[in-house]
């Protein structure tokens, strides 16, 4: 197969796999649960507002007492003086009178104005593609069992007849010490490696841009990347409202019996604006825009990802063990609707070539948004990924993202993104030899997908795409 | 004959008047409104008088348990007061509260009903071993000036012995501070109450 067309396979491949993997994150069982609207916790949703960072932050729990802030009707499940006859009765709990469930749906639609561009050559040569306007399904769950514990699920229905259990976790959260200070989340979802939730983006969606690097080296249908829905134990808290942290160990990528040996760590704090737990709360500066505060939150995180790696490639290729260690910072400033959210890290692989060589990502994101009304947000958003392979040639992409965020109720969203892309080399497989497109990204209506040109230069740069990113949830 | 009929009337009015009068001058009236936050604790909450002197035959009161639910769901009572609980389902139901001294009476069938006389003042929570949703406060103040408030927060005392007192609520979640009341025979003095976390 021509490598051109090789090219074009792996981009649609890659292209399916990414719209697949999209989370998204809102969840209007909690709105039911509360009595109360969206815009409480989201601008533009899945972005969360200051208030609403404070709700995820305290495991999907009210600042105080929850409780007092239910609205809908609950059914007990023993009584609060029921905890004095413990352990003759069982601990008390309650559960919604309603099932605490969301559903929802999200799509993208591209408009490629050239044909020949990466973006047209992995929408097989078509201007306007609406292939995937409905991509994916979701059914949420979220709710609280007391005034500690919850549970937040999320499964995904893709178009093609995929089920992904995204989310699937309970959150046991104060468990000891002082309020917030220590909280264990058990099950599926995403490590908490930002000090803001996964989706802090209004074009993106996630925060995190991440890096395919064995699939693009070695072609591995499922590779581990940064951000991904891992199974595991996670311990984090708030401590004095301005720092936070999270560690956490997971079963990754790894497939083998027994072995959850990933693990990750961030420490952060956050100065000026509500606390990270939303204790105290005066509210914000202007009573009209309560998602504006100046504030400046900083984190720190690292990470090892042991991964086993099997191509699945016909005849079989080696299988080996990939360690991935990451390193990275971030930081998000806000000034009154201004925010600045920015992070990068490096990610150092000891085996990701295909010869079995080491990779060096270093990653860098950052996107401007300004809220001009609670429901249009214009913002920006760039992404440089580089890649150094031992012994080869070092590569950079550069993504540059403008677009605008339009809330058209408080449940249904638009987001238009247009898409430049720039590369400065182009990874190689083969021992090095055979130039292959550049995987990655933070949203499948922008992913890292420029392809190298069959003309043989090294560097392109193109306006790929607009992205129309439409969904809705209730 | 209709003029007749009508002063009749009027005489009996004025004759109902002179015996009821020294009934309503024994005592005054205290009134008022609770508020909560959050509101909807409200229903949980119970107001009474400290510092009555008076001393009170004890009474006996009823809840019920129907629907599987305690009917009422707040039943103010003084110490010393006995309440007879009840049960009107069609399945067997228990009383306990992990309560002050504690009791348990046991289970009991429909139609049986069973008595526990309140000692100690201080609240009760009355529990189901089996049924653990549901849930009931006795609320035992110390004399048998006290109200459970209605659904929109409105209580009243009556009768109430004429001097100055403390006007107290209890909630089952929330806390409020006590007020002075002057209790004067015949008049209702309004006192409004809050409680809050």
């Amino acid at each position: 197969m021509p490598a051109s067309k090789t090219t074009v396979l792996r981009l649609a491949l890659v292209a399916s796999a990414l719209a697949l993997a999209t989370p998204a994150a809102a969840i209007p069982a909690f709105a039911r649960k509360y009595g109360t609207s969206c815009i409480t916790c989201h601008t533009v949703y899945p972005k969360l507002t200051p208030f609403g960072e404070a709700f995820r932050r305290n495991g999907y729990l009210f600042p105080g007492v929850d409780s007092d802030y239910v609205k809908a009707d609950q059914i007990q499940m023993g009584q609060e003086a029921n905890k004095k006859t413990f352990p003759n009765s069982v601990w008390p709990s309650s559960i919604p009178a309603a099932v605490p469930l969301s559903i929802g749906a999200n799509g993208t639609a591209q408009v490629i104005p050239s044909k020949t561009s990466s973006a047209g050559q992995a929408a097989n040569g078509t201007k306007v593609s609406l292939q995937d306007l409905v991509g994916e399904g979701h059914l949420w769950a979220g709710t609280a069992l007391d005034d500690n514990i919850t549970v937040w699920a999320e499964a995904t229905f893709g178009s093609d007849g995929t089920v992904d259990v995204e989310h699937a976790q309970l959150l046991f959260n104060n468990l000891l010490g002082p309020e917030h200070a220590v909280n264990l989340i058990v099950g599926h979802g995403f490590p908490n490696v930002t000090q803001y939730g996964p989706h802090s983006s209004y074009l993106a969606d996630q925060l995190l841009t991440t890096v395919p690097v064995t699939a693009i080296y070695q072609g591995n249908p499922d590779p581990w990347t940064l951000v991904d829905n891992y199974t595991g134990l996670e311990v984090n808290g708030v401590i004095g409202g301005v720092f936070d942290y999270a560690a956490g160990l997971n079963a990754g990528k790894t497939n083998r019996v027994s072995a959850t040996d990933n693990f990750y760590g961030r420490v952060g704090f956050k100065v000026g604006g509500m606390r990270l737990d939303g204790e105290g709360s005066t509210g914000a500066a202007d009573a009209l825009r309560p998602w504006a505060e100046d504030a400046l939150g900083v984190y720190a995180f690292g990470y090892q990802s042991n991964a086993r790696l099997d191509t699945g490639a016909t005849p079989p290729a080696p299988v080996g063990n990939d360690v991935a260690n990451v390193v990275g910072v971030g930081a998000r400033g806000q000034l009154g609707s201004a925010e600045l959210n920015a992070g990068w890290y490096q990610e150092a692989h000891n085996h990701a070539l295909d010869d079995g060589g080491k990779v060096t990502a270093q990653v860098a994101f950052g996107e401007l948004s300004y809220v001009v009304y609670p429901w249009l947000v214009p913002a920006v958003r760039v992404e440089r990924v580089s890649l150094k392979p031992t012994g080869g040639t070092s590569a950079s992409d550069l993504h540059v993202e403008p677009g605008v965020a339009f809330l058209i109720r408080p449940n249904v969203k638009l987001v238009a993104v247009f898409n430049y892309e720039s590369a400065s080399g182009f990874p190689t497989t083969g021992g090095g030899t055979t130039p292959v497109g550049w995987q990655g990204g933070a949203s499948d209506w922008g992913t890292l997908l420029i392809a190298p040109p069959a003309s043989g230069k090294t560097s392109l740069s193109e306006f790929e795409s607009v992205g129309f990113f439409l969904g809705w949830a209730m | 004959m209709t003029q007749f009929i009508k002063r009749s009337f009027q005489f009996a009015v004025v004759l109902a008047s002179l015996a009821a009068g020294p009934a309503l001058a024994e005592g005054g009236t205290v009134s008022g409104r609770v508020e909560a936050t959050p509101a909807k604790y409200l229903e949980e909450t119970v107001v009474y008088l400290k510092g009555v002197k008076a001393p009170a035959k004890p009474q006996t009161h009823v809840m019920d348990q129907r629907n599987m639910a305690f009917v009422p769901h707040v039943l103010a009572v003084a110490a010393g007061d006995t309440v007879k609980f009840q049960n009107h389902d069609g399945v067997v139901h228990n009383v306990y509260s992990p309560d002050n001294e504690g009791f348990n009476l046991g289970s009991f069938k429909k139609d049986e009903e069973r008595s526990y006389t309140f000692k100690q003042e201080g609240s009760y929570s009355q529990l189901c071993s089996m049924h653990p949703e549901m849930l009931a406060y006795v609320f035992v103040a110390p004399s048998a000036y006290a109200a459970a408030v209605d659904k929109k927060g409105h209580y009243t005392i009556a009768n109430v012995p004429p001097g100055t007192y403390q006007v107290a609520v209890w909630n089952s979640r929330l806390k409020g501070a006590a007020k002075p009341v002057t209790v004067t025979v015949g008049q209702t003095a309004t006192v409004n109450l809050s409680v809050k976390r």
